[in-house]
């Protein structure tokens, strides 16, 4: 039995989510529980059809697993908390696909809920304790250190990056859910305070309160459901405690390369068979690290490559068409396979991709520890 | 001089060699005594064949720098005079590589590939901070 054995085997039946944004009447567990009975109804299956169960934890001590399987009443024959920081929603959908796969549940629900804006996260500590007498806070230090590299190797600009902004703006714009829907320009990107230079303001991921829910099943089980079911045709992933060791540890070449190198030939498709592309955007940095780690372009190449609405709705390959987490949301990630999941059911309204087929999501987490990857089909 | 208001190192057994060394400007890393492998962050075993025989050597301080970023947004109260203040890779000649800070440059004058060395910067009567400085 190879990886393979598992190509288009589960999938993705029901998606649900909350209101995104400002949510303070919610703490972070009811946003989990209002995803989650938003899931279950989208797919059509009854509450006490869940027999696993997985929780992402998220700030201020919500999404405790024991505590959100009493709140959603759910005896599970399989399930827990799952914790690979950004990598983490992707790694439960690969545990459960393995699950579901090897028969010890038939319905997986998936949950992550978070009011951390309301509770304002500042994500100001230090990545490792180490650090902090270095003033080495906030999670963007290494996306910061990533691109100052790219520029000094391949001569790509803040210019170019700020295409990664710009798009995911606009696509926002076409996205009710999206919290920042106001187009942005080349000199409101320019004209915006460095964070921590070379990255600015609009480089940033949007932190926002709110819910997301995944339910799967086998294909099998998937027919009789309500809504046309998402196939996982790939997947991927790759730990690499030994980055800090690596004179490339900023680009996460490493990591996402070895991902690639699991995830096209399990799907038995290749970068350019692949019509669109959410990456857990976190920084901007983020999407020029994926696509050429990935094979979409050259490595060195990504700042060029990414102009001229290559990577806009409409453009060769559309990147985070729902705005992403830089001006949808910011739920690591899970808002991004959201989409991709209503994308192939052709649910998107006015930033549908017309027809699609195919879709790859990536993920990246922690300070370069986890990478991982899911190619979706319709 | 007022009081040392930034965070300081969380010294435990692991690292204690490493800042007791940088007390007296003396920049270790361990090396495995099976392997021959130079590390840090410290740790109980070699991260490259797992031996736990691991000894402290002196490392000759220099290194060139791989990254950095500058911050313009204060996170930590104990920053505030400091701002705008750079962080940076840097990439020892043995190999390991650490986060720390370049001091006496403009940060407009720094750049990717720059060489530099460890300087030691007396942060308190405690604690020494391993620092870089153009070489």
């Amino acid at each position: 039995m190879g990886l393979q054995d598992l190509r288009d085997q589960i999938c993705i039946v029901g998606v649900g989510d909350t209101p995104q944004g400002s949510v303070p009447d919610k703490t972070g567990d009811e946003l989990a529980i209002d995803a989650a009975r938003a899931a279950i109804l989208d797919c059509g299956l009854k509450k006490d059809d869940i027999d696993g169960l997985f929780v992402q934890p998220s700030y201020g001590r919500q999404g405790d697993y024991l505590k959100v399987g009493l709140m959603l009443g759910l005896n599970p024959r399989v399930g827990g908390a799952v914790e690979a920081s950004g990598a983490t929603g992707c790694y439960m959908i690969q545990h459960a696909a393995l699950l579901l796969h090897a028969g010890m549940a038939n319905y997986v629900l998936l949950v992550y809920g978070t009011n951390q804006k309301t509770n304002r996260n500042r994500f100001g500590g230090a990545l490792l304790e180490e650090h902090a007498p270095y003033g080495a806070f906030n999670p963007s230090l290494p996306f910061a250190f990533a691109f100052r590299r790219h520029m000094h190797l391949y001569g790509t600009t803040e210019e170019q990056l700020a295409t990664v902004a710009i798009t995911e703006r606009r696509h926002a714009a076409l996205n009710p859910k999206a919290v920042l829907r106001t187009p942005i320009t080349l000199d409101d990107y320019m004209s915006a305070r460095y964070i921590v230079a070379p990255l600015r303001l609009f480089d940033y991921c949007h932190i926002t309160d709110g819910g997301h829910a995944f339910v799967l099943t086998t294909a099998e089980r998937a027919k009789d459901l309500r809504k046309p079911p998402a196939y996982i045709r790939g997947l991927g992933r790759q730990e690499a405690f030994r980055a800090y060791e690596t004179p490339d540890l900023v680009m996460q070449s490493f990591q996402q390369q070895r991902v690639a190198g699991m995830i096209f030939p399990m799907a038995g498709v290749s970068p350019k068979d692949v019509e669109a592309l959410y990456v857990q955007d976190a920084y901007s940095p983020a999407i020029i690290a994926a696509l050429e780690n990935y094979g979409f372009c050259p490595v060195g190449e990504a700042g060029r490559w990414i102009q001229d609405g290559r990577i806009a709705l409409g453009g060769e390959l559309p990147v985070n068409v729902n705005g992403g987490q830089l001006s949808e949301t910011y739920m690591v990630g899970w808002q991004n396979t959201c989409d991709a999941v209503r994308q192939l059911r052709g649910e998107c309204g006015p930033r549908q991709i017309a027809n699609v087929e195919l879709i790859m999501c990536t993920y990246t987490g922690g300070l370069r520890e986890h990478a991982g990857a899911l190619i979706l089909r319709r | 001089m007022g009081e040392y208001t930034k965070p300081l190192p969380v010294i435990e057994k692991w690292n204690a060699p490493y800042w007791q060394a940088a007390r007296r400007h003396e920049f270790v890393a361990q090396r495995c005594r099976a392997c021959g492998y130079v590390h840090l962050p410290p740790g109980p075993a070699c991260t490259n064949c797992l031996s736990a025989d691991q000894e402290w050597v002196r490392l000759s301080g220099k290194g060139t720098i791989n990254s950095f970023g500058v911050y313009h947004q204060q996170w930590h109260p104990g920053f505030k005079d400091d701002m705008p203040y750079n962080v940076a890779l840097i990439e020892l000649a043995e190999g390991p590589q650490i986060i720390s800070q370049i001091i006496g440059c403009d940060n407009d004058k720094l750049a990717c590939g720059l060489a530099v060395e460890v300087t030691f910067d007396d942060v308190t009567p405690e604690v020494t901070l391993p620092k870089f400085r153009l070489a």
